[in-house]
């Protein structure tokens, strides 16, 4: 099968148009806008619904009264629109509305710059609105992955009926590289809970306010058991050469495909050193971690951030294991920085 | 005044590779090399950002203001018109898609004194939107829109990054040669990348011309 040159960006819409997303609203920043523009070309002659909002406030609630209806539908931004739609979000989360949200990542705090972060992973995995609520994040790691995780996206989200985010660096949404494109999903599952007129039947309701005390725990109960449930089934990363390794490098997305490379060379200056990737951000999978802090020394957390991503790794290994730092911000680690990092830890404990 | 060659076409065509090239490798004929970096969407793999390769083969770049390089504004270098206006051998990357014909529409006037002006369509046929004819025609017609210019050649430069093959170039190209066909324009290059030009060199004779790859991160190259 001939392959596409794609753009993370444009991978990840199309997989969206694939996955029958049916409605795109949002508004352009950079570097998430592409995604947008190949709505924009797209979606009209497939007769599906692109609409630029006047805000990213606008937007998200936007997604939240398509989503009610029952179809796939999706917004995406990058750090600062990501903040101004936490309150959409938290709405989604408690009326239980499958949604796709995604981040095109840039460095913040602030309007920061528009160069590629990770620095959005507290907001992205703690839930930045209010409220005890998580949303499922995926982090791809290449382009082929934006198409992939875009599909599997909305499948979980449906199958939870929980907003799942897509979060990836600017590099990754802006960086080309061939992919398969997929088949187009045309069995949808039923969703007998929207909104979709009550015509001989019980009229559906889809709302967030409720002023009975019982009910509003009730609520909160039933949200923390489907997380529960999210996180024994969900939870995914990959290893590389963990089994017999002293050390483990941990980092994600697009990173984890940089830190892999100097995993490599520092094999081949024979440290045992091996690499943990969480595909999954929320739920965070500490079991890969917990299984390695059996035999591993050290870990060593590596983002693109100030270290975010790290305390998830410590909270998984609860003390047994010192987890160490390396990260910049607005500047992408490179292959030798990492080893350089790797060596510095085995000087320190005497492998070398 | 000197040669135009603006470099356009739909996102990720190679636009800035190509640019750089054909800077670097440009018969100066004792004027000025100038390259212009123009694409305003954003500051991901621009020409910008080789500044040094540039300098060592004498090219001059105007690109917006350092202090400005990573704004993410439209904004288009101060001395553009100055350029456009002097004896020179001018090359011209914009943007992608129609927002890089608003500028070349900016500048149409200025052109008009100068002669060639070589208006590239540059084709990967691998690329989204550069799939079929209806696709290559609707951006076609949006770009000359805005342009004001109609294109005046092609340049095929089919691939598919670390997964290119001799063969990926072969049918891409005889892809690209039908939409020169029913575009009623020539294609005035074959661009590959450095290792496939001796093998393909005699097949394609001059139409071939060597690309050497400037904005992909060596970690990505050989994954």
């Amino acid at each position: 099968m001939t392959k596409v040159l794609m753009k993370g960006n444009e991978a990840l819409a199309e997989g969206a148009l694939l996955a029958g997303c049916r409605a795109f609203f949002g508004y352009p920043i950079t570097p998430s806008s592409e995604i947008a523009e190949y709505m924009a070309r797209k979606m009209p002659k497939m007769g599906r619904t692109f609409l630029q909002a006047e805000s990213e406030l606008a937007a998200i609630n936007m997604v939240y009264g398509a989503a009610a209806t029952g179809n796939r539908v999706m917004t995406a931004s990058s750090g600062p629109g990501i903040s101004l739609k936490q309150e959409g979000i938290s709405f989604l989360a408690e009326a239980e509305l499958p949604s796709l949200i995604v981040n095109i990542s840039r460095g913040g705090p602030g309007l920061g710059g528009i160069q590629p972060a990770q620095s959005d992973y507290f907001q992205a995995t703690r839930g930045g609105g209010h409220g005890d609520y998580h949303i499922i994040v995926l982090a791809p790691s290449g382009v082929q992955e934006m198409m992939d995780f875009a599909m599997q996206g909305f499948d979980l989200a449906d199958h939870y009926r929980i907003p799942v985010m897509i979060m990836a660096e600017g590099t990754l949404g802006q960086m080309m590289e061939p992919i398969i494109v997929r088949e187009p999903v045309t069995d949808l599952p039923p969703k007998p809970w929207a909104t979709t007129g009550c015509k001989g039947r019980k009229p559906n309701i889809i709302n967030t306010l409720h002023l009975s005390p019982e009910f509003l725990e009730e609520r909160n109960l039933h949200l923390q058991h489907k997380y529960k449930l999210i996180q024994e089934r969900e939870a995914k990363a990959e290893t590389f050469m963990v089994e017999d390794a002293d050390l483990v490098v941990a980092a994600f997305g697009l990173m984890s495909r940089i830190a892999k490379r100097a995993v490599m060379d520092a094999r081949q200056k024979g440290i045992k050193v091996g690499l943990i990737r969480p595909v999954t951000l929320w739920p965070f999978p500490e079991k890969a971690f917990q299984e390695a802090a059996e035999h591993v020394s050290k870990f060593l957390s590596v983002e693109i951030s100030m270290g975010q991503m790290v305390e998830d790794i410590r909270l998984a290994v609860n003390g047994r294991v010192p987890v160490e730092f390396y990260g910049r911000i607005g500047l992408i680690p490179n292959p030798e920085e990492i080893t350089r990092q790797i060596m510095k830890i085995a000087q320190q404990e005497g492998w070398v | 005044m000197g040669s135009i060659n603006i470099f356009a076409g739909g996102y990720g065509s190679g636009k800035t590779e190509l640019a750089l090239n054909f800077a670097i490798n440009s018969d100066s004929q004792g004027q000025d090399v100038v390259l212009a970096d123009l694409d305003l969407v954003n500051p991901y793999f621009v020409s910008r950002q080789n500044q040094t390769e540039l300098k060592a083969h004498h090219v001059k770049l105007l690109a917006p203001s350092l202090k400005l390089s990573f704004g993410d504004v439209p904004q288009l270098p101060p001395k553009l018109l100055a350029e456009v206006q002097r004896e020179n051998q001018l090359l011209i990357d914009v943007a992608g898609d129609d927002t890089g014909g608003l500028v070349i529409g900016y500048l149409h006037r200025y052109l008009q004194q100068r002669d060639p002006v070589n208006l590239w369509l540059v084709i990967n046929p691998y690329r989204p939107f550069a799939q079929n004819l209806y696709d290559i025609k609707e951006s076609v017609k949006q770009f000359e829109d805005a342009a004001r210019l109609p294109f005046t050649g092609i340049i095929s430069n089919p691939h598919l990054a670390e997964e290119t093959t001799a063969d990926v170039i072969r049918s891409g190209h005889q892809q690209v040669l039908e939409y020169a066909e029913a575009l009623q324009l020539k294609v005035g290059y074959l661009t590959v990348r450095e290792d496939f030009y001796e093998q393909l060199k005699p097949e394609y004779g001059s139409l071939l011309k060597s690309i050497k790859i400037f904005t992909r991160p060596a970690w990505l190259q050989g994954d």
